[in-house]
C-alpha cells in the first residue's frame, strides 16, 4: 500500500497547487471533464492491470479502444458510411469481437507459450489495420447516434453539465466488480499467486493457462468497454483513436503500484494511477502564475503544451525512482538492523576489537 | 536385500515396473518402490540416477510408459499435478513453491480454497484464517496466518510448504532436499516434524544427498542408479559405504578425496585484517596462502557467503584492510577483484556463476572478453582454442565446447566455472560450495582438480556446509559462526569435533 499512499499524497497536492494557480481548475465544468477522461482511462488500466499482475503485458488495447468505435461507427451510425443499423447492434457487435480477440490472444499466449508482448504487438498492428481498413482510411462520423449522449449527460444535471457523467457511473460498476474480483475471489487469488510464481501456481493445482487466458479476455472487454466511451466522446472515429492508449494505461497502472514483474498491484491504486495521469494531463492547460511584466503590465505565465510528454514521462520516471530508492533504502535499513541484532553484546563495550590476536574470543 | 515389515503394516503405495523414456534415453527402466503407512523411505542416487523423474510420476508431472501404481492396494492413473492431490499425495520440491507476495494462509490453501462456485466464489478468508492458524500451530511455525511469505526464512517456507502438504490431508508427503538450504537448527525442527507426521501414519519419501540425515531419519533406504533400481537397505543395515557403494557401484572410500601434499604451505596472498561485511557486527582477519586450500566452515547463515563476496567485491567492506601479494587491496567491484586475479566461483552456479543459454565458449570467454577482442571484433577462433583447451584440462563432458551450459549436468557445469577462472591465471580462486549438487563421481574429480591447481601455487578458498568435505580437503580451517571467525584450525587440530564444537558456537578457538 506504499505506492498507493505516496501518489494519492501526490494526487491531492498536485490537485491543491492547480486549484491555486488555477480556480478553475476545480471549477464545475472542468472537473466534470478531468472526472470523464479519468473514468475512460481508468477503465482501460484496470482491465491491463489483470494481466499485468500476472506478469504479463497487452499491448493491443489501445488499438482495441478504436476498432470497437470504427465497428460502432460503420454499423450502427446515420451518417454517411455507416449502416444506420440499431446502436444495440454495433455495440453488441463490436463487444463480441474485441472479447474474441482477446480470446484468441490469450490462447496463443497460454496454450503455444508465445511472449505476450510479441502476440500483443502483432494485434496491436493488426487490429489497428483492421480500423484502418473499414474506415477506408478516412473518418467515421457518428453524427447524429444517440451513442453521443453516453459522453455528454449522465445523471443528477445541474447547470447543464451532469454531476454523475455516463462514464463515471460505468467507471464505479468496473471499479465494484474488479475489485471483488481481483480482492475477494479465488479467481484473483489465483492471479496474484501466478504472478508472484509461477511455478508454485501451476504446482498447486491451479489451472494457470485458464485464468491468465481470462485475463486477456478481461483486458480487451473492458477496453470494449472503454472504446464504446471515448467513440461517444470523439464522435469521428478514424484509425487515430486510441493511438498509444495502451501507453497511458500502462503508466496509470505502474504510477498506481502494478509491477512488471507481477504479483503486485490493486484496484485502488490503479485508479489512483489513471486520475494522476489526467490530472497531470488536464494540468498542463491549466497551470498558471501571475505575473506582471517589466512594462507593469499583469501577465499569466503558461505551460508550453510540448512538453505534455516531456511532464508525464519525467512524472513515470520519478515515481519509479523514488519508490526504488525507499525499497533500496528500507532494505540496507532492514540489513543493518539484522546485524546488530546478531551482534552479541558487542555495543555495550562501545570499543572496536583489538587487532592482537588472543587465545580466546574477544566477546 | 528387501525388508518384509511390509506385512505388518497395509502398504500405502506401490510404483511398479516403472519405465520412462525421453528422446534419446530411459530415465526410469522397470523401476519398483514401496511405501507403508508411517514409514520414513529415503530415495537415493546421483544425480541422474532417476529419483526426480520417478517422483514426477508420482506427483502426476509425468505418465510412466510402462508399469502401474498402486494406492492401499487399488490401481490408480496419476494424469496429472490435481489429480496426485486429490489421491493425497503432496510433494515438496527442492526449489520451494511458494508465491512470495502472498501471505501464509493464501499459500497454505493455494488451489484447494474450496470455495462456493469454485473460481469465480468469494474466498472463504476467515475460515481459510483459522485452520491455517490450526496447521500454522501443527508444523511449530512462528508466523501468523496473515504473515507475507516474503519475509520468511527458508526454514519457516519449508514449515509453510509442509503445512500445504497437510491441508490436502496428504497420506504421501514427498520431500526433494528439504535440508539444502536449511540451518542446522531448521533442520532439527523439521526432522522433529518428520517424526510427528510418521506417528499420524503419513508416508514419507526423503530425497536427500546427505548420508547422515538419511541414516538418522528414515526406516529405509532405496537405491537407484543409471535409472535402475538397485536394492533397499533397512536402517539397521545400512551403513555409508554400503549406501555409496550400491548408489556409485564402486568403493569410492579409498581414493575419494586427494592425497593431500605434505609441502610446506608458500607465502600469504590474500590478508585480510579487521575486514567489517555489511551486516555484521565487527571486522574479521584471516589470511590465504599460495598453495594451500583454505576451507571456511560454518552453518547456512554463519556469514561465510557474505564474506567471500566482500573479498570478491560485490558488497565492499565498510572497515579494515587487505592486502594482495603485499599490496593493498580494497575492491568495491567484482570486476576490480577480477582484474587482480581474485575470482569467485559462487554457490548458485546456474544464477550467478554461469549465463545457462550460451555455450562452454561463450562462458569461458565472458570474464575476460576484452583479451579476446582484436580491433573490435570477437576473435572466435581464440576463444576456441582456449575453451578447448579448458574442456580437455579438467575432462569436461560434452559432445562440443558449442553446447550450451544448460544442457550439461551440475558437474560438468561446474567444471565450466573452473575453466573460466583459470583461462585467467587466477591468484586467489573461491570455491562457494564447489560440489553442492554434484554427483559422488564429478566430486571426486572436482576435488583432484582443486588439489592440483593448490598444487600450482594458487590459493584457494573453499566454503563448504559439507564436513567430509571440509576435514578432507583443507590445508587449514577458518570456522564461521554468527557472522564472525570462531577460530582457525591448522592441519594438525583438525577433526569433526573441534570444527563441529565452533561451527555451533560450543567453543572458542584462536583467532587468526
Amino acid at each position: 500500500m506504499r505506492r498507493e499512499l505516496g501518489m494519492g499524497v501526490a494526487l491531492i497536492l498536485m490537485c491543491l497547487g492547480l486549484f491555486l494557480s488555477n480556480p478553475d481548475f476545480l471549477g464545475y465544468s472542468n472537473s466534470i471533464n478531468t472526472v470523464r477522461q479519468i473514468s475512460m482511462l481508468g477503465i482501460l488500466a484496470i482491465g491491463i492491470a489483470f494481466v499485468i499482475v500476472t506478469g504479463g503485458i497487452d499491448l493491443s488495447i489501445g488499438s482495441l479502444v478504436g476498432l470497437t468505435g470504427v465497428i460502432i461507427a460503420k454499423l450502427s451510425s446515420p451518417a454517411q458510411g455507416g449502416h444506420g443499423y440499431s446502436l444495440w447492434v454495433g455495440i453488441g457487435v463490436a463487444l463480441g469481437v474485441v472479447l474474441a480477440l482477446g480470446l484468441f490472444q490469450g490462447l496463443l499466449i497460454t496454450k503455444l507459450k508465445l511472449p505476450p508482448f510479441i502476440v500483443t504487438l502483432s494485434g496491436m498492428m493488426m487490429f489497428r489495420g483492421v480500423s484502418q481498413t473499414i474506415s477506408e482510411g478516412g473518418t467515421l462520423s457518428l453524427g447524429g447516434s444517440p451513442i453521443l449522449a453516453l459522453a455528454n449527460s449522465g445523471y443528477l444535471t445541474v447547470g447543464g453539465e451532469p454531476l454523475l457523467p455516463y462514464p463515471l457511473v460505468i467507471f464505479l460498476v468496473v471499479i465494484g466488480l474488479s475489485t471483488y474480483i481481483l480482492h475477494f475471489t479465488v479467481f484473483g487469488r489465483y492471479i496474484y499467486a501466478i504472478g508472484g510464481n509461477r511455478d508454485a501456481a501451476e504446482y498447486s493445482g491451479i489451472d494457470v493457462s485458464k485464468v491468465e487466458t481470462s485475463t486477456y479476455v478481461i483486458s480487451a472487454g473492458l477496453a470494449g468497454v472503454s472504446g464504446i466511451c471515448y467513440a461517444a466522446y470523439i464522435g469521428q472515429m478514424s484509425q487515430q483513436v486510441g493511438v498509444s492508449y495502451e501507453l497511458y494505461a500502462i503508466a496509470a497502472a505502474v504510477l498506481g503500484g502494478c509491477s512488471l514483474r507481477g504479483g503486485e498491484g490493486t484496484v485502488l491504486g490503479v485508479i489512483i494511477g489513471s486520475a494522476v495521469m489526467r490530472v497531470i494531463d488536464n494540468g498542463i492547460n491549466m497551470f498558471q502564475l501571475r505575473y506582471v511584466d517589466d512594462h507593469k503590465i499583469p501577465r499569466l505565465w503558461r505551460l508550453d503544451q510540448n512538453w505534455t510528454f516531456i511532464i508525464i514521462g519525467g512524472v513515470l520516471l520519478v515515481a519509479v525512482v523514488i519508490d526504488q530508492v525507499v525499497h533500496l533504502v528500507l532494505e540496507k535499513r532492514r540489513i543493518r538492523m539484522a546485524g546488530l541484532l546478531e551482534q552479541p553484546g558487542a555495543t555495550a563495550a562501545g570499543t572496536p576489537p583489538k587487532e592482537t590476536p588472543t587465545p580466546a574470543d574477544t566477546s | 536385500m528387501t525388508t518384509d515389515d511390509a506385512t505388518t503394516t497395509p502398504l500405502l503405495l506401490e510404483m511398479r515396473g516403472i519405465t520412462k523414456r525421453f528422446p534419446g534415453v530411459v530415465a526410469l527402466r522397470d523401476v519398483s518402490i514401496k511405501l507403508s503407512a508411517g514409514e520414513v523411505l529415503a530415495l537415493m542416487g546421483e544425480n541422474g540416477a532417476g529419483k526426480s523423474t520417478l517422483m514426477k510420476i508420482l506427483g502426476g508431472a509425468y505418465l510412466p510408459d510402462e508399469g502401474e501404481i498402486l494406492l492401499a492396494g487399488k490401481p490408480v492413473v496419476i494424469a496429472g499435478v490435481r489429480e496426485a492431490k486429490g489421491l493425497g499425495i503432496a510433494l515438496i520440491h527442492q526449489e520451494l513453491m511458494l508465491a512470495p507476495n502472498l501471505d501464509v494462509t493464501a499459500n497454505i490453501f493455494l488451489g484447494n480454497e474450496h470455495a462456493a462456485f469454485g473460481m469465480a466464489g468469494p474466498l472463504p478468508r476467515k475460515r481459510l484464517n483459522d485452520e491455517a492458524a490450526r496447521l500454522i500451530e501443527r508444523v511449530g511455525l512462528k508466523a501468523k496466518p496473515t504473515t507475507p511469505v516474503s519475509t520468511l526464512t527458508t526454514g519457516q517456507m519449508q514449515m509453510v510448504e509442509i503445512a500445504k502438504a497437510l491441508a490436502l490431508n496428504a497420506r504421501i508427503i514427498v520431500m526433494d532436499e528439504p535440508t539444502a538450504s536449511l540451518t542446522a537448527a531448521e533442520s532439527e525442527h523439521l526432522f522433529g516434524i518428520i517424526h510427528k507426521l510418521r506417528t499420524d501414519g503419513i508416508g514419507l519419501v526423503y530425497i536427500s544427498h546427505r548420508l547422515d540425515e538419511v541414516l538418522a531419519l528414515s526406516d529405509r533406504i532405496t537405491v537407484l542408479r543409471d535409472g535402475r533400481y538397485v536394492g533397499d537397505l533397512a536402517r539397521s543395515q545400512a551403513t555409508r559405504e554400503g549406501i555409496v557403494t550400491m548408489m556409485v557401484g564402486r568403493d569410492l572410500s579409498n581414493n575419494y578425496f586427494p592425497e593431500k601434499t605434505s609441502r610446506p604451505p608458500g607465502e600469504i596472498v590474500l590478508d585480510a585484517r579487521d575486514v567489517r561485511v555489511p551486516g555484521t557486527p565487527r571486522g574479521v582477519s584471516f589470511n590465504v596462502r599460495a598453495g594451500e586450500i583454505l576451507g571456511i566452515a560454518g552453518l547456512v547463515g554463519s556469514g561465510r557467503t557474505e564474506l567471500m563476496q566482500t573479498v570478491f567485491g560485490v558488497t565492499p567492506a565498510l572497515g579494515g584492510t587487505m592486502t594482495l601479494d603485499g599490496n593493498p587491496y580494497a575492491p568495491q567491484t567484482p570486476r576490480a577483484a577480477i582484474e587482480r586475479g581474485v575470482f569467485l566461483a559462487p554457490e548458485d552456479r546456474k544464477h550467478h556463476g554461469l549465463v545457462l543459454p550460451m555455450t562452454i565458449a561463450e562462458n569461458t570467454s565472458l570474464p575476460n572478453i576484452h583479451s579476446y577482442a582484436r580491433y573490435g571484433f570477437l576473435d572466435r577462433a581464440t576463444e576456441r582454442k582456449v575453451a578447448t583447451a579448458e574442456v580437455a584440462r579438467l575432462r569436461t563432458k560434452t559432445p562440443s565446447i558449442q553446447q550450451r551450459v544448460v544442457n550439461l549436468s551440475g558437474g560438468n557445469q561446474q567444471k565450466v566455472v573452473l575453466g573460466k577462472w583459470l583461462a585467467m591465471k587466477p591468484r586467489v580462486l573461491i570455491l562457494d560450495e564447489p560440489t553442492r549438487g554434484i554427483d559422488v563421481g564429478a566430486k571426486a574429480e572436482i576435488y583432484r582438480h582443486m588439489a592440483a591447481l593448490a598444487e600450482q601455487g594458487i590459493g584457494i578458498v573453499m566454503v563448504s556446509s559439507d564436513m567430509e568435505e571440509v576435514l578432507g580437503m583443507s590445508d587449514r580451517v577458518v570456522v564461521m559462526h554468527e557472522k564472525i571467525i570462531k577460530g582457525v584450525l591448522s592441519r594438525n587440530e583438525l577433526s569433526q569435533e573441534r570444527v563441529a564444537a565452533l561451527m555451533t558456537g560450543i567453543a572458542e578457538g584462536a583467532a587468526a
